[in-house]
This record gives structure tokens, sequence and C-alpha cells, in this order.
């Protein structure tokens, strides 16, 4: 890095050795916890759960190189796939809703006005409630006798076992997370679209177009970087979700709420099968680095930046 | 063609509605926090004595006090962490020219996409080799620094004002000096975005604490919370209100923070 770069006089004095050799001294200092951090703490981990997936540990004993074992058992077993089945039910029926619910209600949300303004500080509420205490409150909303099943009541249907039945359970998860996720996406579409530049729909709206048809062509192409974001975010947020199931279901009931983060977590902290524990931790890795691509790759397509 | 003022009213009022909607399991959070057993939770009524009781009972016996004193600990310690850590990496990564800066740079974004589920496993296994099992080293320093924050202080210090940096060092200013001079006051908005989110996301970690502390006199709220079920004989309202006591923090910050949290949500969605 030269620093005489189109700087007249006294600027040739800081470059050269001397300020090579402060910069180097400097930055080493200033990285130097992040080098060691980094190294401790991802590096380290992250070979370790490569190489841990290959063997066969039980937490007590040491580990034993065991090759493809652990990934030959994963295929056998009913476990894993019920997991991944779950996970993958689970991510899809709550990004889906909750990314075109906050799409609908952030494109009239992101219009100036007081009210407006007011709105969308509200909408902030359940985006920065903590997700532990939000399980808490959802969990007396699902009760036997709670909020959930009054309201179901009012149109006539009869209360319901929602975190205690087979076919329900998933579902009040996904009602939960769509919800909670619901904010969050908004915030961030809304931020999207008011940094839109405006003359573009003023001339649209000037050309006579009307609003669905400014929607469709003008508003959802400028605003597919954020979409892909949000998308992306939802998409790995839902697949590493373990707070919500954890909470409101422990897993049931019969293993229909048990998502993959707490199917790894049973099997390295509740059985201390590590080896095996770090096989399901790389199926997680390798499927959601690949979605992200495939997310990447199809809404990217076409897309010049 | 302007929209009508009816046409704008009736926008409002649906939007409002749908915010309302929104807003009501945070209103049932408080509902609930005052509900006498459970078969008190449909309603939304809020009985105020109750409440009142039960905020006594929280706060005079059992964890929870304990449970909240060591959130602040965890949560604090951090997001000061990761403010002075991943602060100085960041502008070291993007204006200092040091031996190793490549390879560092790659670990870093080679990290962003790695998730903390991923390296449980061996994650604990580094802290218990550590001999930090059951301590507040082994809940804090796995979190001291995040890929996510050394990449934003670094891409926040690329566009740093070169003249400004330029002009003190030939001032004769130190790098140190003009980093914590220069650089810092300049970084204070992601700093403060940073140190926002780091807050909350630890006031809210449930799986780590889970893992690494067993002794619940180390329990931070999202552990003590899960736990609350079995210390009380089962009060729904008794949970609810801690439950809502654990939320009024981070509601308050963000509010207050509302620009830098903003800010950090939207990072890279609206620009990269």
């Amino acid at each position: 890095m030269t620093l005489t770069v189109r700087l007249p006089g006294p600027a040739t004095t800081v470059s050269g050795r001397g300020q090579r050799w402060a910069e180097a001294r400097a930055g080493s200092l200033l990285a130097l916890p992040a080098a060691v951090y980094f190294l401790v703490f991802w590096v380290v981990p992250f070979a370790g759960a490569v190489w841990l997936s290959f063997t066969d540990y039980e937490l007590a004993g040491v580990p034993a190189w065991t090759g493809l074992d652990n990934y030959h058992r994963l295929l056998g077993d009913p476990g894993f796939w019920n997991s991944a089945r779950v996970t993958a039910l689970y991510t899809v029926a709550s990004v889906v809703p909750s990314i075109v619910l906050a799409l609908a209600i952030a494109v009239p949300l992101s219009r100036p006005g007081r009210l407006n303004g007011v709105l969308r500080a509200l909408v902030m509420i359940p985006a920065a409630m903590p997700l532990v205490a939000t399980s808490m409150v959802w969990s007396a909303i699902f009760a036997d006798e709670g909020l959930a099943n009054t309201l179901i009541g009012l149109v006539g249907i009869g209360p319901q076992p929602w975190l205690t039945d087979e076919r329900l359970a998933l579902w009040a998860l996904v009602i939960m997370t769509t919800w909670k996720h619901l904010g969050l996406f908004v915030i961030i579409l809304t931020a999207g679209l008011q940094g839109l530049p405006s003359g573009v729909f003023e001339a649209a709206a000037i050309d006579g177009a009307g609003p669905l048809r400014i929607f469709a062509r003008i508003t959802l192409p400028l605003l597919r970087r954020t979409l892909l974001f949000v998308l992306v975010i939802a998409v790995i947020g839902a697949m590493q979700s373990f707070v919500p199931a954890f909470l409101l279901t422990k897993g049931g009931p019969a293993g229909a709420t048990e998502v993959l983060p707490l199917y790894l977590w049973a099997t390295g902290f509740g059985f201390e099968r590590m080896g095996y524990a770090s096989a399901i931790a790389m199926v997680l890795l390798v499927a959601m680095l690949a979605l992200s691509l495939v997310q990447f790759g199809v809404l990217r397509g076409g897309d010049d930046g | 063609m302007r929209p009508s003022r009816w046409g704008n009213a009736l926008r409002g009022t649906l939007l409002s509605l749908v915010v309302a909607v929104m807003l009501l399991p945070v209103y049932a959070m408080v509902a609930v926090a005052s509900a006498s057993d459970a078969t008190d939770l449909g309603g939304l009524g809020f009985d105020a004595a109750q409440f009142g009781e039960h905020l006594s009972l929280l706060f005079g016996q059992g964890g929870f006090p304990l449970y909240l004193r060591n959130s602040v600990i965890l949560s604090l310690g951090v997001a000061v962490l990761e403010v002075v850590l991943s602060g100085a990496a960041g502008y070291a990564l993007a204006q200092l020219a040091f031996p190793g800066r490549r390879v560092l740079f790659a670990v870093v974004v080679g990290t962003l996409s790695l998730s903390p589920i991923v390296v449980l496993v061996p994650m604990y296994l580094v802290v218990r080799q550590l001999g930090w099992i059951d301590s507040f080293q082994g809940m804090i320093v796995p979190f001291a620094m995040s890929a996510f924050g050394v990449f934003l202080v670094r891409q926040f210090a690329l566009s740093l004002p070169r003249e400004l940096l330029l002009s003190a060092r030939v001032d004769g200013a130190g790098e140190l000096r003009i980093f914590l001079r220069v650089a810092v006051p300049l970084l204070r908005p992601a700093l403060l975005t940073l140190f926002l989110l780091q807050f909350l996301a630890q006031w809210d970690n449930l799986l780590w604490p889970l893992v690494v502390a067993n002794k619940p006199g180390l329990w931070p709220l999202p552990v003590g919370l899960s736990q609350l079920q079995t210390e009380y004989d089962f009060s729904a309202g008794l949970v609810g209100t801690a439950a809502l006591v654990t939320a009024v923090p981070p509601l308050v910050l963000m509010f207050v923070l509302q620009r830098y949290y903003v800010a950090g949500l939207t990072l890279g969605g609206v620009k990269k």
C-alpha cells in the first residue's frame, strides 16, 4: 500500500520504509486478538467438526476413526429422516407466508405520512422481542385454555390441543415463527422500498400504469436484492431454528416437531454421541450452503450486479 | 392521478388493523403476566394486583434475580468485547497493511456462512479443553468477536476519508493514536450498531449457555426461563411475568437506538 498518491509536499515523508513498518506493527497488534479468536473458536472447531464426523466419539472416550460409518448410519436412521422432513416442512411453511405477508404490508407502509411513521415504529416491537420470551408467550397462547382456542371458539371451532397433537404441533410452531419473522421482514423490506428512486414510480403513474402493474413491473424487480437478502436469512434462520421447538414442544409429540438442530443437540449432548452429531452438523451445513447458492443463482439470474 | 382521500383513509385504517393484529401477541404477553392460573390464559384482561404479586414473587425469591444479573454480565461482556476487538480488527483489515491480512480476511469471510449450531460440538470440546465449562469465560469468550462484526466494521472503515488519516500521519501521530483519536469517532455508528445487535443476541442466547453452563447459579435469563416451570410449581402467570420482564430491556434499547437497529438489520439488504 503506497501512501504517496496524489498528495503534494509532505505526504512523501510518511511513505516509505518507516511508515510501512509502523503500519505493520499497529495492524498486527490490532488484528492479533482476531487471529487468535478465529483460529481457536472457528477454524479449529470447523476442522474438528469435519474430522469428528468420520469418528465414533462418546464424550467419555477417545475419538476412533470409522470412515464413512456415521454417514451410512444417517441414511438408515429414521430419526434423522424424520428431522430432515420436519425441518424442510417447517422452513417452507414459515418462510413463504412470512415473506408474502411482509411484502403486502411493507408496500403501503413504506409511503410517507405521519400514521405510517407511527405504524413502522410499532411493527418493530414484535421484531425486537427476545425469541425465548416470545416462545413462553406463545406456549401460553397455545395452552388448552389459551388465546388461540378462545379465538377459534369465536368462529365456532372447538378447542384444539395445539402443542400435544401430532398433526397440529408443527403448525403451531409455524404460526409463531411466521409472526416473529413478519415484523423483522417488514422492517427490512420497508427500508429497501424507501431506498428505491421515486422518479421511476412517478413516471410510471404519469404513463397511466395501475398500482398492480407498477408493483409487478417496477417494485418487484427493483427490490430483488432486498428480497434475496430476506429470503436467505429467512431460510437459513428457519433451518437452524432451535428455540421454538425446544421451548414449546421439546420436539414432540412423537418427534413431530423434532427439527434437525434439536436432533443434533439431543444426539450430541443428550446421548453424548459427538461423532454422529458432527455428521448431522455437516449435512445441515451443506444443505444451508447449497440452498443459499441456489437462491443466489435464481434471484441473481439476468441481474447485472 | 392523485389517490382519493377516501382511498387513503381506507388504506390507513386497514394498515392500522393489520398492525394491531401483529401486536396482539405482544399484548397477550402482558395479559398472561397477570393470569392467576392456567385456566385464566384465554382472556385479554389485565389484573394489576395479580401482576404486582407476580413481580414481587419473581424478584423476592428463587433464581430470577440471579438470571437477570447473569444475563446483564453476559450481554454487556460480549457486546463490549465485540466492539473493542471486532472494531480493532475491522479497522486494521480496512486501513493497515500488515502480514497475514489476506489470510485473516479470507477466514472472516469463510466464517460468515458458518452458524454456531454447525460447530456446536467441537466448540464445546474446545471450551472444555480450556477448562471453561461452568464459567462466565466459557459463555462470553466464544462470542467475544464475530465474523459479522469484523466484516461490518471493515466495510464501514473502507470509506473513512483517507485525507484525514493521512494528515494525521503527516502530523506525526502514531498509528494507534490515529485509530483511537481519528478512526474510532468516525466508526461510531458501526460500533453502536454492533454493540446493540450483540447485546440483543446474547440476551436471547439459549443454546450455548444451555450447553456450557450446568450450574443454575450461572444461568442467564433464556436458560433460567426455560427452567422456571420446574422451579416454581407451574404458574403460567409467573412465567408470563418473567417473559415480560425479560422483553423490556431489549425493547427499551431498541427504541433508544432505533436508527442503529434498522441499519444493522438492513445491512447488505439495501446496499452492498
